[in-house]
């Protein structure tokens, strides 16, 4: 049970994309929290809505062909959705930062990396140039770039993909954010540079005291830095619970199916299980339960009704699930 | 990018001597004895070929070609059939008014074509950037000398804005500009219009790509977003293709002196064709190609100054 | 993975281009009434354009004469309609020429590689670095006026673009596998560039084709108005601008009409070759 406020809350978000000149929700009713030095790991397959998530949570989505479509993201209680796109960009790099998938594209290649990070510092510290580069010197060290003095005013491709992933660090922690929204930064690097950047990432959360959303399709990251989980799938949170739980009891269907194909070590490959049918379009959302086309456990209540997410009994894990609820007992 | 900038000078010899080669041997394709057409029909055998061996027709042609070459690279160009006066001179004198030409029509094309490149690229699928897609479409689709004879009939004729025939001697800045206004607007909106279809084409490209996307997230405001993060991304393809415009710009203005009766290379060379004088053609072939040589090594310099990637192998 | 592809035949790309940009129907409408005046021209003129009257010089447009006469009397709507068809025929055969010669110069290029290639990418650097006004000038100069001068000239200005357009994908196609596996069941090398290598490229060389078509009669014109185009009595609308420069202070109708014709026809060719082009080849877009 939490009783501070939370440091980032969404509630019942949905955000709307115009396909074919109609509006569909591409994430709804979208509840979460993370607090003051708490990993959130968000899981789910391509198209279950993570990334979506992230960048609703910083007004990021394109401008036409997207749109806000109720819900709230409260920022230590104050509601961002309301804010002008001025006050937003103020909060963004600042109060709440985000890192992407790509390091390859996602630095300005016309701009030196130092540059890159004093610019934020520039503008939401209000600094001269040149003690904006000083933070940003600072910021390039914490993040182990080697030699960072001399290399401050490289470019990004004289970086290798791992070295690139740390300047992004750099500059999205440079204002000492709040929140860090972490859009699959690993996913991209060989298997021993995630393993880098994840245990950096670990350090300069406690060292700033940050909450962090993480997101991946990779159990595994989960396992390793996570304190809590969600599970979306189809644009919904399927399930929300202690990574410990997750692991040991998972609820949702969807889960059991997701760690069911997850390899790990222990088991044979031969025993995946690969999860039968297919995501539903954002288009052709079913009636009722979106993942009831691929259960086991459905029922008639499950293709007709649309499940709330309840708690389970313990308080602590919350599940989108009709047969689970009632089989735990939990409340609705 | 001095070991970029040296290797770029070092390929453009080779090109350098390709064109000079394809031009002596252009000019020797014409049918005819530039010797005969020189002194007329009624010239005696003797005179024609004591004219002959002056001109060195009557040498093998390896020894013709590479006589050629030492006078190009020795900036002899020889002496124009018709005027009598060596060719670079004719040249010299009319290069003047040809530059000021050009260098108005490159100032209008990029002072007006950038920005609205760039507006219809942010407004893209609004009106404006139909109507401007449409317009700049338009303006490429003319001609230059159709455009300007167009221009000339509305402006100078209709209206009576600017002089209808250029005059050389025009009494200060107000004249001078009065003669070069509707021929620098000929050249300059047309190429105003490719200028504007490669920046808006480029600027879209750059405007989708990650790195936007990182900038926003940082809270960068719209304004140094598209300025540092977005054009300054798109001009490295813009200089480029740009650059590559400028053998339509000679085009263009050899049409636009025309019609508008300006001296300048155009006028010459037009000259020069009428009285079949070969050398004057020859040595005109050589400064057109050269100078788009010349400007292509430029672009590729520019280019790698503009972009990193190059400079900083 | 396919050992010997073929493409899908792309004449699905003018419908793609056709449904997605609503500007390039007026494209193709232009062009459909542009080739029907070329193709109906004696039915559609009211008068021989060659019959001189000279007791109706330089009339302005009338009744009798919808768009004037020139100097010599002659209808100049008579002269605009038949002027089409040397425009449409000069722009297009010497697209086809410079398409054929080009490409297949690209494709021998890319395939055989080393000497030869550069070679040939020297000759188009040289080709390239003289103007294109510039080099039609001096070709149609050298050969004389006349129609397949001036043909032939145009063909020649605009080979370049077709032979790096070839040899792209020439190069890259060359390292694919199905071309090893060709060689290994003895397929000799004409047989894998013509059946394998050129109709994985042939729409993109097309659209290349429509788009340099609009300057190919945009040179054929200016060259017609410099004098070196096809010779009177002959009308070619660049011919008609330049006889109608002349009495350019009285006889406006002389040189816009002509002026509007080629106007037309360019924009409509740049029309549909943008649509294709980006229908084709969204790297190439200009969206």
């Amino acid at each position: 049970m939490q009783t501070t406020t939370p440091t980032l809350e969404l509630r019942n978000l949905s955000t709307e994309f115009r396909i074919g000149g109609k509006w569909h929700a591409a994430i709804r009713d979208v509840s979460l929290s993370v607090d003051k030095n708490e990993t959130l790991a968000i899981v789910g397959e391509s198209g279950s809505g993570k990334s979506v998530t992230a960048l609703s949570i910083l007004r990021l989505m394109p401008q036409t062909g997207a749109r806000h479509g109720g819900g709230e993201v409260l920022l230590e209680g104050q509601d961002v959705t309301k804010l002008s796109e001025k006050q937003m960009s103020r909060l963004r790099g600042n109060a709440m930062a985000m890192i992407f998938q790509e390091p390859m594209t996602s630095l300005n290649p016309t701009m030196g990396i130092g540059d890159q990070i004093a610019e934020a510092v520039r503008l939401h510290r209000k600094l001269s140039w040149s003690d904006a580069r000083k933070i940003a010197l600072d910021v390039l060290e914490e993040v182990k770039i080697p030699a960072a003095a001399k290399r401050f005013n490289d470019y990004p491709h004289q970086f290798s993909g791992g070295m690139r992933q740390r300047v992004m660090i750099a500059m999205a922690l440079a204002c000492k954010p709040k929140v860090l929204l972490a859009d699959e930064p690993t996913t991209a690097l060989d298997v021993t540079i995630q393993a880098q950047i994840l245990t950096l990432l670990d350090d300069l959360k406690k060292a700033y005291g940050m909450s962090v959303i993480f997101i991946t399709h990779n159990l595994g990251v989960v396992a390793q830095i996570a304190d809590r989980v969600a599970v979306m799938y189809g644009g919904e949170v399927v399930e929300l619970a202690d990574v410990n739980e997750l692991f040991a009891h998972p609820a949702h269907p969807y889960t059991e199916a997701l760690l069911r194909v997850m390899p790990r070590v222990d088991t044979d490959a031969a025993n995946l299980e690969p999860i039968p049918g297919s995501v539903p379009a954002i288009t052709a959302k079913p009636a009722g339960c979106t993942f009831a086309p691929r259960c086991a456990l459905r029922e008639a209540i499950c293709e007709t009704q649309h499940p709330g997410l309840s708690t389970l009994p313990g308080g602590t894990q919350q599940v989108r699930c009709f047969v689970r609820a009632r089989q735990a007992g939990g409340q609705a | 990018m001095m070991r970029f900038a040296i290797k770029r000078l070092l390929l453009a010899v080779p090109t350098l001597l390709a064109m000079l080669t394809a031009v002596f041997i252009l000019v020797r394709l014409v049918p005819g004895d530039p010797a005969a057409v020189m002194l007329g029909d009624q010239a005696s055998a003797e005179a024609l070929n004591a004219l002959r061996t002056q001109l060195g027709l009557d040498q093998p042609v390896l020894q013709q070609y590479l006589h050629f070459l030492g006078d190009i690279l020795t900036l002899d160009f020889g002496v124009s059939m018709s005027t009598g006066r060596s060719v670079l001179h004719e040249v010299a004198q009319v290069l003047p008014w040809t530059l000021q030409l050009t260098a108005a029509a490159i100032l209008i094309g990029s002072i007006f074509g950038l920005p609205l490149g760039v507006w219809a690229a942010l407004r893209r699928n609004a009106w404006p950037d139909y109507l401007g897609r449409l317009l700049s479409l338009t303006g490429l689709s003319f001609p230059a000398f159709v455009s300007a004879i167009l221009m000339l009939l509305v402006f100078a004729i209709q209206l009576n804005w600017f002089p209808v025939v250029s005059s050389t001697t025009a009494e200060g800045w107000g004249g001078q500009l009065r003669n070069l206004a509707l021929p620098a607007f000929n050249l300059g909106l047309i190429m105003m219009a490719y200028v504007m279809r490669v920046t808006r084409s480029s600027m879209l490209g750059v405007m989708g790509e990650d790195y936007i996307r990182t900038a926003r997230a940082k809270g960068i405001r719209p304004m140094r977003l598209i300025l540092r993060h977005g054009l300054r991304n798109a001009l490295i393809p813009i200089v480029t293709v740009v650059g590559l415009y400028f053998g339509t710009l000679i085009g263009n203005s050899v049409l636009t002196e025309i019609v508008f009766n300006r001296p300048g290379l155009g006028k010459l060379i037009l000259g020069a064709l009428n009285v079949r004088d070969y050398t004057l053609l020859q040595g005109l072939m050589i400064v057109f190609a050269s100078c788009v040589i010349v400007v292509n090594l430029i672009t590729d310099l520019i280019y790698g100054l503009v972009d990193p990637r190059v400079k900083f192998q | 993975m396919s050992a010997l592809v073929s493409t899908a035949p792309r004449t699905s790309a003018l419908w793609l281009a056709l449904s997605k940009n609503k500007l390039s129907w007026v494209g193709l409408g232009l062009l459909l009434l542009i080739v029907g005046t070329a193709v109906f021209a004696p039915w559609l003129a009211p008068y021989d354009p060659l019959q001189q009257n000279i007791a109706y010089r330089l009339e302005p447009p009338s009744p009798e004469f919808w768009l004037g006469t020139d100097s010599y009397g002659r209808d100049v709507l008579s002269r605009l309609i038949y002027g089409t068809r040397i425009s449409l025929l000069v722009g297009f055969v010497a697209i086809l020429i410079a398409m054929a010669i080009g490409s297949s110069l690209g494709v021998l290029a890319g395939y055989i590689g080393g000497l030869f290639d550069r070679v040939v990418m020297g000759l188009v650097d040289v080709l390239l670095s003289f103007p294109t006004l510039v080099l039609g000038l001096m070709i149609a100069a050298m050969l004389g006026a006349s129609l397949e001068n001036l043909i032939i000239a145009i063909a020649i200005t605009e080979i370049a673009p077709f032979v790096r357009v070839a040899r792209a994908p020439t190069i890259a196609l060359k390292q694919r596998d199905f071309i090893e596996a060709g060689r290994a069941l003895g397929y000799g090398p004409l047989r894998l560039m013509g059946v394998h290598i050129v109709p994985n490229m042939i729409s993109d060389v097309v659209v290349l084709g429509s788009l340099w078509m609009a300057s190919a009669i945009r040179t054929e014109a200016s060259l017609s108005f410099i004098g070196l185009g096809v010779p009177p009595p002959t009308a070619t609308w660049g011919s008609m601008i330049r006889e109608g420069f002349e009495n350019i202070l009285d006889a406006w109708w002389l040189t816009v009409f002509p002026s509007l014709a080629i106007l037309l026809t360019v924009l409509a060719l740049n029309l549909l070759g943008d649509a294709l082009r980006d229908a084709i080849d969204p790297k190439l877009r200009s969206e």
